[in-house]
Formats: structure tokens, sequence, C-alpha cells
């Protein structure tokens, strides 16, 4: 599946079909399985830091594909996402998305890409209004300096209606919980009509209920818009409709593998005994906190 | 002094020159101090007009022997932090904070040597008024460039005004959306240089800080949406200016002393009724 803006409207709302853009279906003409991203030995290293933060990464990913990567803390995950959109600068090696290099055209690489970063946690006080928030990921598709447009504040709104926050529309950001701030940053991620879209724990702060409906939006995406979704998540297990499950660990990538052999795999095996182990001894340190 | 008595004895047009003067350069530093508060970035605005009093007291100087304006050289060392801040902290490694504290007390220094160097009538007139500001030594072409220069602030954030949202909303978020943050924090950088370098003779040197920094923190006090904060703190920085030359003119205070006054007088106000603070207390207690 190849992407379209026509079609990714429609399967983030239904409601927008009134205002699609039918100069956009000629995207559909594009292969499926051409190699969207494209890491070859990328190290990257942090400002002012000297050991690299991920290092001698080589990866492929297919448009439409589902990844899911996983791994302790402080394996890499996140920079590995800043490196694919180009936020961090690359030290050796080459990193290239829909066939462009991220060192020369990081600008219109973004401009393709939705980015949900880790956890935001927003100060109460923040002058920032939710409607705001998600137009914010659809500037880099506006184009600087030219102005908002009655369909852009169309898609915002059905970009907010598809993750269940139309209701807070001109609430300040600050003022929400931690998990309606994180629905407010996936709904800005796809008002940019992404191509791609690059998750670093989406889920982390949302309920059962709203992880699986979230889930089933991206899934959508993915199946009739033919999104490629990157994912780093410790809270969704590896979902069935994965395509790649990535591990990484001290900022290499120690495996990578389709789903069904990644979960049967003794690296696999080795990492979940090793979460639940930290997990039970997180637990067990927040309990006597709390005696 | 009775308000009236005191109209009375200034000209019309001295009169009209005083609002015009205070009005233009509360406007142009409150719509900057959005950026310099928001983004946190006060220490540079700090530094700015110390490095825009340095260029002043060049200026000064040179102008004791040849005809020039204080106003470009100001404006030079000010655009100079603009343009040097970014490679030098990257290149020293250091934290730009550090860099901000060596490039102040170097513009301060620099300032007072350049001072000393002054024949003494230029010393007690002049220089003075770039410390401490006044209204009086405008002509007419500094309101022109003061007006321009808010003409020029008010197009570049209407017309960016979704970019520069990005950018104060957060850094990573502005880059991963296709912004290109480091051209909008220097545009940013860039209009604080040059509004701190017109309204030097207003404000002062010393204090023109204050006048970027008090009306958006008032307006922080009570407003949620960045569009009203664009819209009011110019509204508080041209009360807090007007509100400074009267207190000014009643009690013989440097003009820049006395807007300084009113803006904190008005911010401690906000501070006070602030529903925000008042939430946060709450949230604290519950």
């Amino acid at each position: 599946m190849s992407f379209s803006s026509n079609t990714f409207l429609q399967a983030l709302n239904p409601k927008l079909s009134e205002i699609l853009n039918p100069r956009a279906e000629k995207a559909l003409q594009e292969g499926s399985t051409d190699e969207i991203i494209v890491l070859d030995s990328a190290t990257t290293v942090y400002e002012g830091e000297r050991i690299p933060t991920i290092q001698d990464i080589s990866l492929r990913v297919k448009k439409g594909e589902i990844l899911f990567i996983i791994g302790p803390n402080g394996a890499g995950k996140t920079t590995l996402l800043e490196t694919i959109c180009g936020i961090l600068p690359l030290r050796e090696g080459s990193v290239e998305v829909f066939g462009l290099s991220t060192k020369k055209y990081g600008h219109q690489i973004r401009k393709r890409i939705g980015y949900v970063i880790q956890e935001m946690d927003f100060d109460p006080s923040e002058p920032f209004l939710v409607k705001d928030v998600v137009l914010i990921g659809r500037i880099g598709l506006i184009g600087v300096g030219k102005r908002v447009t009655k369909r852009d504040w169309e898609i915002v709104r059905a970009s907010l209606e598809a993750v269940g926050m139309e209701a807070f529309w001109g609430r300040p950001i600050g003022k929400l919980s931690a998990g309606q701030q994180q629905k407010v940053m996936i709904a800005s991620a796809l008002a940019g009509e992404p191509e791609v879209l690059l998750l670093d724990e989406p889920f982390a702060n949302l309920d059962i209920n709203a992880r699986h409906d979230i889930y089933q939006l991206l899934l959508k995406l993915n199946r009739e818009a033919g999104v490629t979704i990157l994912c780093v998540s410790h809270n969704l297990g590896i979902p069935p409709e994965t395509d790649k499950v990535i591990l990484m660990q001290n900022g290499r990538i120690i495996m990578n593998s389709e789903r069904e052999k990644a979960l049967t795999s003794p690296l696999y095996k080795a990492f979940i005994e090793l979460s639940q182990a930290e997990k039970g001894v997180y637990n067990a340190a927040k309990t006597a906190q709390e005696k | 002094m009775d308000l009236l008595f005191l109209f009375s004895r200034l000209s019309l047009q001295l009169l009209f020159k005083v609002i015009l003067g205070a009005t233009l350069a509360g406007m142009a530093c409150s719509l900057i101090g959005v950026f310099v508060v928001h983004l946190k970035i006060t220490a540079i605005g700090f530094s700015m007009s110390h490095a825009a009093f340095a260029g002043a007291a060049l200026g000064l100087l040179i102008n004791s022997y040849l005809s020039f304006d204080p106003l470009i050289s100001a404006s030079i060392f000010a655009i100079a932090v603009a343009l040097l801040l970014g490679p030098m902290s990257e290149k020293t490694r250091l934290n730009p904070n550090v860099v901000l504290g060596i490039i102040f007390t170097l513009s301060l220094a620099l300032g007072f040597i350049f001072l000393s160097f002054l024949p003494s009538g230029v010393v007690s007139s002049e220089a003075v008024q770039i410390l401490w500001g006044s209204v009086f030594g405008l002509d007419w072409l500094d309101f022109l460039l003061l007006g321009l220069v808010n003409l020029a602030i008010v197009a570049i954030i209407i017309i960016f005004y979704k970019e520069f949202l990005a950018t104060m909303f957060h850094r990573k978020v502005a880059l991963a959306a296709g912004i290109n943050v480091s051209f909008f924090n220097f545009l940013i950088l860039f209009l604080t240089a040059l509004t701190v370098s017109f309204t030097l003779k207003i404000v002062g040197a010393l204090l023109v800080y204050a006048l970027i920094v008090n009306p958006t923190s008032t307006v922080y006090q009570f407003a949620y949406d960045t569009k009203k904060i664009f819209i009011f703190s110019p509204v508080v920085g041209i009360i807090s200016a007007i509100g400074g030359v009267l207190l000014s003119f009643m009690t013989n205070f440097p003009i820049g002393s006395s807007i300084i006054i009113v803006s904190s007088i008005i911010f401690v106000v906000s501070v006070i009724f602030s529903p925000k603070k008042r939430r946060g207390i709450v949230q604290q207690h519950q």
C-alpha cells in the first residue's frame, strides 16, 4: 500500500471526504515495496558527548510496514527515531528517507513525517491552546509564511475528532491530563498527513481503552492510507499486525526479525524476562517507598 | 506635582513627542518580550542591552571627534551578540548562560572605559541619557526609525506567527514539523537586538531589559493563549511606558527608572490577582 493524501484523510476521518484534494491521488501510482527508510552504518552522538548514543545502525524499512522498536532504557530507541527524522546530526554513515539524505534535506523530510515525542509534561500555565498545538503538526505542510486556510483548520479539527479530543479544541494544553496531552500530540502528528509516523511511547499515559482506540486508528491509517509506522512502546506488547520487531541494546540493533520469528527468539525472551524483573524491582521499591 | 500644571508647562509638540516615544518603546519592547519570556532567554535580553550600551558609549566617543550617531554602534554591538552567541556556545562547549555572563560583564567594562574617555560635558548629558533614558534628546528621525522597527516587528510576527508559535511551544516538536528552528531563533535574536538598540535612548541601557520582560510577565499571569499574549503585552508595555514618563515628570526621576517602577508595580499587582497562581496553590494543596 502506498501513500496518498486523500486516502490518509479519509482513513483519519470520513467526514473529510468533502474537502479531499483530487490531485493527491497520483501518489497512489508508486510501488508498495519501495524502501522508504534506509540507514547505513549510522552513528549519532549527542552534542557535547563523546560516546555515540546509537552506533553502526543499518536498517531498511519498506513503505507501509509496521515496526515495533523495543529495548531497555538507554538502548537508543528515541535517538534512532530522532536520527531517522534528521533532528540529530549523524557522525558517521548515512540515513535516507523517501530517497533523500537527512543531512541535506532534513526539513523537507520532516514535512512528510509525523513524530510523536516521548512524554511531554506541560506546565499548567502554558499559553498554548489545543487547536494551536495540533496545527503545529501541519505547519510544514502549509508552508513558511503561508496563511492557515479553512481547510487546514478542518483537518486540525478532524485530527482531534479522530483521537476523541474535539471537545478540548479551545482548552489550554497544560490544563489537560497526561493522557489527554498525549492524544493531542498524536492528533498533531496526524494533522500533517504524514507518510511515516514515528511514535515514541505514544501509549504511555493512555488507559487500556484509549490504547486500543488509538492503535486501531493507527492501524486504519496503515491499512487504508499506507502510512509506515515505527513505534517505540512498552505498553502494547507486539501486536499481531507488526511486520518487524527491532530489539536494541547499548545503541545497537541486536535483533531485527519478522514478528513470528522475533517472539520465539531467545533474545526476545531474555529481554522480556529482564523487563519483568526490572518491573518487579521497580514495583517493590515503589511499595517500600509508599510504606 | 499636579499633572495639569505639568502639562501646562510643556509645549503640545513636546508632549506629543513624549507620549509617542513612550508608546513606540513600550510596544516594541513588550512585543519582543513575548519571545524573550517564553523562550526563557531573559539573559540574552540583559546581555544585549548592555552590549548596546557599550556600543552607544563607543559611538559617543567617536561622536566627540567626528559626527557619528551612537545608535549605529549600539545596533552593531547588540546584533554582534545575536550573531556570536550561538557559534561561541558551540565552539567553547559552554552553557549559553556562561557565555552571556561573560558578554554582559565585558560589555559593561567596555562601556565604562569608553565613557571614561569622553570629554566631561558629553558625559554629563548624552552618556547619562544612554544609561538612564530620556525622550527629550530624541529627534524626529529617532521616532521614524523606532516606528519602522515597530512596523517590522508587527509585520514579521503576523507573517510568521505559526512558525513562532511552534518555535516557542517546543523545539523538538517544531523541528519535527519541518520548521527551520535555528532561522526563527536567529530572527528573534535579531529583532531583540534591533529593539534594544532603538529604544536605548528612551528607556536607557541599564533598564530596557525590564521593559522587555515585565509587560509579558504581567500578561502571562492571566492569558492561556499565545495570540492574546501578543495582543495584550504591547498594551501593558505602552501603559507602563506612558505611566513611567508621567511619573518621571512628577518626581524628576530618570525616565527609564520611572518606567520600570510602573511596570514592576503592574507586574506585582498582576501576580497578586493571577488566577494561574491561585490555581497553582490549589493544586499544591490537593
